[in-house]
């Protein structure tokens, strides 16, 4: 154990109690410690959002898992049908007509939902939405539910590898947007936050009968 | 050094622009309340002339023997190719050595006339210079039937600022940063929607157009570019940031002097500020804005007073710290 102790500790910049003293890093930590950070430097390569939400995490999880329900919460995604393996496409209003791929990836256990999405083809799912729920209980003492969201910036978001593929005329990419993700998602996830709380308050079910089946969607 | 103002007499509310204002109250074009609007015929010349009477009745200096240097920066211009220096000079009863339109460095083109200004002095080539902003797009680009639709309408505001400065150690400007951006260069254009240049004959008005999808990036950029500037200058001019008594930038909209604001950890009562009576004053706003600091008793002798900005979509950014 010693011997893979001072294995770790000689490793370049790892910093431990045993080869970085409390002065040190009392003095690092004052020096992290900002009173503000620059936005680019909080959401230029990730965008991390968390959100409580008064409605129960098995609940919450169920809904986020249903892809059908991304026509609810989201800001502008729309009209979903079925696509080739399990996928499902939509169209992306806020690229006028641009179709948007989606595959959910979800873990009941762990209580995780990964939306593998993209814009205009369905072959490789590249914008990848990370959900995480939580119990309050456990981490807040309280009821409902913590959701984390995490977006990582893809190079595709800087650079669109398909433009042969986007709808003719288009002239917004969706990486173009990524200054506004914080935004967006913030918007999406009060979005998220209201309807769920909104039906867990009335006693209604999380998931609306009218939602159907992929294809059928029903306008409310 | 020293500032005066002139804005022109019409004050334009926000019914004028005829549309629900509603939809443009946050973001990039969030309006003002009143803005002013240069009437027919009322150039940049002319109110650069106003202000700088002004100016002169102030600090009491020769328009003929202490003015070496006229620089300009009239938004829309008053007549393409030649500036307005010549024309400026003329009409005060100047001699000046050189005259210069620095038409390209827009919303913060007083803080780059203060380093060219500077340079010259340390070259000895000059020893007093006159610094001469006016906007007048709004009245001359927005007020057009077809443009006062537009969200970004509401938004500019004409008015002039003129500064003066000679090489003393008395109010010393420190610590000046400047900064191009070519990969920005183009984010902004002159466009009419029939698709003609602005010099090529046309029916509807020209107005000004930020690429739709590089918005998002544009305010990022600008957020970070005038506290980064900012921030340079106080270090250059080894001034900390908490020292700063007055924060004095352009003023695009009142989300960016929030943010600015915000990055430098300025509080609001430091930051000087016209946006909601007169709008984007362009080039304008900084000397406007140190005008009114000094009306409202807030410039006093010893203070240091950072002055940035940055122009039309991030391809220019200066700061520098004004030890008054």
């Amino acid at each position: 154990m010693t011997a893979l102790v001072e294995d770790i500790n000689s490793i370049p910049g790892v910093r431990r109690i045993e080869n970085f003293p409390k002065d040190d890093m009392n003095a690092l930590a004052l020096d992290l410690t900002h009173a503000v950070y620059p936005h680019e430097e909080i959401y230029g390569k990730y965008c991390s959002l968390e959100e409580h939400i008064e409605c129960p995490p098995e609940e919450v999880f169920r809904y986020l898992a249903d892809v059908r329900t991304l026509e609810e919460w989201t800001y502008s995604l729309r009209d979903f049908v079925p696509a080739s393996d399990g996928a499902v496409v939509a169209t992306d209003k806020i690229g006028g007509t641009t179709k948007c791929y989606t595959r959910v990836a979800s873990n009941e256990a762990a209580m995780t939902v990964d939306y593998h999405c993209a814009w205009d083809q369905g072959d490789k799912l590249w914008m990848i939405y990370l959900m995480r729920v939580i119990p309050a209980q456990l981490v807040l003492n309280r009821t409902g539910s913590v959701v984390l969201w995490t977006n990582c910036r893809h190079p595709f978001y800087d650079q669109n590898p398909y433009p042969a593929k986007a709808p003719a005329g288009r002239k917004v990419w969706v990486g173009d947007l990524w200054p506004f993700f914080y935004a967006g998602h913030h918007v999406e996830f009060q979005n998220l936050k209201h309807i769920l709380e909104h039906r867990h308050a009335k006693g209604l079910p999380v998931i609306p009968e009218h939602l159907g089946t992929i294809g059928s969607v029903k306008k409310s | 050094m020293g500032a005066a103002g002139y804005v022109p007499e019409t004050v334009v509310d926000n019914a004028f622009f005829g549309v629900d204002l509603k939809g443009a109250t946050s973001g990039m074009f969030k309006g003002s309340k009143e803005r002013r609007h240069v009437a027919p015929g009322e150039g940049g010349a002319v109110m650069i002339e106003k202000a700088a009477r002004t100016l002169q009745g102030r600090l009491g200096f020769s328009f003929e023997k202490e003015v070496d240097l006229i620089l300009t920066n009239v938004s829309c211009p008053d007549s393409p190719f030649t500036g307005c220096g010549a024309s400026v000079a003329r009409t005060l009863g100047c001699k000046p050595k050189w005259v210069l339109d620095l038409h390209n460095t827009g919303c913060v083109a007083f803080v780059y006339m203060i380093g060219v200004a500077r340079e010259l002095m340390a070259s000895g080539a000059i020893k007093s210079a006159l610094l001469c902003c006016a906007q007048t797009a709004a009245g001359r680009v927005f007020s057009h039937a077809e443009n006062r639709v537009r969200p970004q309408s509401s938004v500019p505001g004409d008015g002039c600022g003129v500064g003066y400065v000679v090489a003393n150690d008395e109010s010393p400007v420190r610590g000046f940063v400047q900064r191009s951006y070519g990969e920005y260069a183009d984010d902004m254009r002159v466009i009419t929607d029939e698709g003609a240049s602005w010099w090529e004959p046309h029916r509807t008005s020209v107005y000004i157009d930020f690429t739709e999808s590089k918005i998002a990036k544009i305010v990022g950029r600008g957020n970070a570019l005038v506290p980064t500037m900012v921030t340079e200058a106080c270090k250059a001019a080894e001034v900390a940031i908490k020292d700063i008594d007055l924060l004095v930038t352009n003023q695009p909209n009142a989300v960016f002097l929030r943010n600015w604001r915000e990055a430098l950890t300025v509080p609001k009562e430091k930051q000087v500020e016209t946006f909601e009576e007169y709008g984007n004053l362009f080039g304008a706003a900084i000397p406007i804005n140190i005008e009114r600091a000094a009306e409202q008793g807030r410039l006093k002798k010893g203070s240091r007073v950072a002055l940035g900005g940055f122009a039309h979509a991030g391809d220019y950014a200066a700061a520098a710290i004004w030890n008054v």
